[in-house]
């Protein structure tokens, strides 16, 4: 009896150890990267969502791998308030994508000094050099992706900042449409008509997360000349008068003399940024190209009232406007790196679609004028913005900075505390941050 | 029927001499079979545990090696107004809920706590919200806590609940009081059903009062159950979460403690001083519940 249960022991026990040899190989092979015996690979690719992006990679997905059956790829889609901390915590323990797409101020400010990407490989990408690829894109464009002279990324997506009235409201108020607000004055003067007509929410910021406060800020510091850190980022410059002038013109329109609108009564839904002008709530908003096919799809009855017109400005003889862009990049732990960047090349040789489908601009010299350009709506106000865009400024920390800068547009819109004394307590918040 | 195989023996008898072996030897089993649970304790529970403490000491960004940087993340935090704002806030949330929460849940515990047709739906309406996930909770709440919303309708007033420094922190408050309640009350009423009745009746016969009979009576058989409900509290308060990330985003003078953690080590990549943070907690929380215990057991005594 006792040796039939010894002899039973050693049965289970070399059982064990089998099905843990069988477990240790398999975790040894699947930790080998994409590749299988097969000579199959597999490559993971995560976004942020948006509806109608995602029904385009989807089906360039199914094509390519129709066009590449020995490529699989796994698609996945990442809510976007939890995106940056799930891709930058994936990243930190190795469990991230082989391909990624993210935007310019997470990329310079994050990615790419802390060497998570990998360089372009122009070999994959089917082009001769650096020269060569940057011939294909506008001047200036392919910097979003960009540090130590080498390139990271190409752009899926590229932005500047437009100005979107209700021509409906604009009737109702005695306005006329073809005569938009020039300066932030003028954009003050139009809400009192327009709160006059009963549209009281007649422009309002988005006060949706830090990273929303502060390109709105920064679209206003590019108009007055202002930055957050001087240029070496060792200290905060929020104090310095063009940047105060900035705050100023976002907390007179949100409270001051020329209120617009309520700021307490405007959506913080970040999941539908530009809910309030889609439902017809709200005249006036910033708007970029993909919210307008945003509205357009979720609100066309509001979309056919909406014009789009040039951004508002501080001096409008000198036009000035914000530039941002996302970007498909590789991550530098991918063991597929090559067959990552072949799959970018194919994405992003459908500009075309990328413009019909999804009123994505991909900054492709003569985007504006090939046959899908001329279908976007707004398309003069666009290639006129183009012209005048820059990047925003990043500096190290910079998720902190933004934490400061929400802050600061907080104490003095919500809670009403003196522009020096809010901007001088982000001004110390950032000086800890950069010195720490 | 239960049977005890234990025999009385003479106090100053030998053991039989076979027991001692059969007892290590079932304490031997015993133990073998607690190593799975005692494994995954240590791995999932102690481990981390001991990582945090570790990485206090360093500079870790995610994404580069941690770099030993002795205890300046701990010096950092000293100075740290935001980390001060965090820890002052915390205390604000955690003794604005549950001293109300509390208070409320033992006096309704009271009105509960009798036979009358209704009170277990009652009962049950009261635990509701504490089987509510404190995100959904959060959800509604922004509804609630709207300008246009209900509590200032019910209220007359026109308070902007969540975006202002001097009412926000109050609007989590009123909703931490809503959600909590039911799950202290719950706690009491198994407190009260404990202590038995002939006490209250003895009592009633001798002229006791309903307050008399409540502080000599039921206070002090209810003091095991306030001691854990309390160390309860302050855990709960100082874990406080969900509700300042989905309504205010730790914006408006809300930004308690875990949120402060959560957004150093993972949206401002500072693990090392987010692992210090949460070393701090760790200390105070330890300290506050032995303080706590040993009110109670003075009192208990």
């Amino acid at each position: 009896m006792a040796k039939r249960g010894l002899r039973s022991l050693r049965h289970i026990r070399r059982a064990g150890a089998g099905i843990l040899a069988a477990i240790m190989a398999a975790a040894t092979l699947s930790a080998c990267g994409g590749g299988s015996g097969d000579g199959k690979v597999t490559l993971t690719f995560w976004t942020h969502t948006h509806p109608p992006m995602i029904k385009l990679n989807q089906t360039l997905i199914t094509e390519y791998e129709r066009l590449h059956p020995n490529v699989k790829i796994e698609y996945q889609q990442i809510p976007n308030d939890e995106f940056d901390t799930k891709m930058l915590t994936a990243m930190s323990n190795g469990s991230g994508p082989d391909l990624l797409n993210l935007d310019d101020t997470t990329l310079r400010g994050e990615y790419l000094p802390k060497r998570l990407l990998a360089p372009i490989d122009y070999g994959a990408l089917g082009v001769a050099s650096e020269d060569a690829l940057k011939a294909r894109y506008l001047p200036g464009t392919l910097d979003g992706a960009s540090a130590d002279n080498e390139l990271y990324g190409l752009p899926s997506e590229f932005n500047a900042t437009a100005f979107a009235i209700n021509t409906k409201h604009f009737a109702d108020a005695g306005l006329d449409p073809n005569a938009p607000p020039k300066t932030w004055q003028d954009v003050a003067s139009a809400s009192r008509k327009l709160a006059a007509a009963g549209h009281t929410q007649a422009f309002s910021f988005l006060y949706l997360s830090a990273g929303w406060y502060t390109q709105q800020l920064q679209t206003l510091l590019n108009e007055t000349g202002g930055t957050i850190t001087d240029a070496n980022h060792e200290k905060a410059t929020v104090t310095a008068p063009p940047a105060e002038a900035a705050l100023k013109i976002w907390t007179d329109l949100a409270t001051g003399a020329g209120r617009t609108a309520d700021p307490n009564k405007t959506s913080r839904e970040a999941t539908s940024p530009f809910s309030d002008l889609a439902t017809g709530r709200q005249s006036m908003a910033m708007v970029y190209p993909w919210a307008m096919e945003q509205i357009r799809e979720s609100n066309p009855d509001t979309f056919a009232q909406l014009k789009l017109v040039p951004l508002p400005q501080v001096n409008p003889a000198k036009p000035v406007n914000r530039w941002y862009g996302y970007y498909w990049g590789v991550s530098r732990a991918s063991k597929n790196q090559q067959q990552a960047w072949q799959f970018i090349a194919y994405l992003a040789s459908q500009s075309q679609r990328w413009l019909s489908d999804v009123k994505f601009i991909q900054p492709v010299k003569g985007w504006d004028t090939s046959a899908a350009g001329k279908q976007v709506p707004g398309l003069d106000v666009w290639s006129a913005a183009y012209q005048q865009g820059k990047f925003d400024e990043v500096a190290p920390h910079f998720a902190e900075i933004k934490d400061a800068m929400m802050t600061m547009v907080n104490d003095a819109v919500f809670d009403h505390v003196a522009l020096p004394e809010a901007s001088r307590k982000a001004s110390d918040q950032i000086d800890r941050s950069l010195g720490s | 029927m239960t049977v005890l195989s234990i025999r009385p023996q003479a106090p100053d008898s030998p053991a039989p001499r076979r027991a001692k072996p059969a007892r290590r030897r079932r304490n031997a089993v015993a133990m073998m079979l607690a190593v799975p649970a005692m494994g995954l304790f240590l791995v999932f529970a102690i481990y981390p545990m001991l990582r945090v403490f570790y990485l206090s000491l360093f500079d870790y960004s995610l994404t580069a090696p941690p770099e030993f940087i002795g205890f300046r993340n701990f010096t950092y935090l000293a100075t740290d107004p935001q980390f001060g704002a965090a820890l002052w806030q915390t205390v604000v949330y955690a003794v604005g809920t549950y001293v109300p929460a509390l208070t409320l849940a033992l006096v309704l515990a009271h009105a509960l706590n009798t036979r009358a047709p209704g009170s277990g739906l009652l009962r049950l309406l009261y635990f509701l919200p504490v089987a509510i996930s404190w995100v959904a909770v959060s959800v509604i709440w922004r509804v609630v806590l709207n300008p246009d919303g209900l509590l200032n309708q019910a209220l007359g007033l026109h308070l902007n609940w969540l975006t202002s420094s001097s009412s926000a922190m109050w609007g989590l408050v009123v909703m931490g009081v809503w959600k909590e309640t039911g799950f202290f009350l719950i706690l009491f009423l198994a407190g009260l059903q404990s202590i038995p009745p002939e006490l209250h009746e003895a009592s009633r016969l001798d002229g006791a009062g309903a307050f008399a009979r409540f502080r000599y009576i039921t206070w002090p058989m209810l003091l095991p159950v306030t001691a854990v409900c309390s160390v309860m509290a302050v855990i709960r308060g100082f874990q406080a979460f969900s509700p300042q990330l989905v309504l205010t985003d730790g914006g408006f003078g809300t930004q308690v403690v875990n949120l402060f953690v959560y957004k150093t080590a993972f949206e401002n990549a500072r693990m090392g001083r987010a692992s210090a943070v949460a070393v701090l907690m760790f200390l105070l929380l330890f300290g506050l519940t032995l303080l706590q215990l040993k009110v109670f057991a003075r009192r208990d005594r």
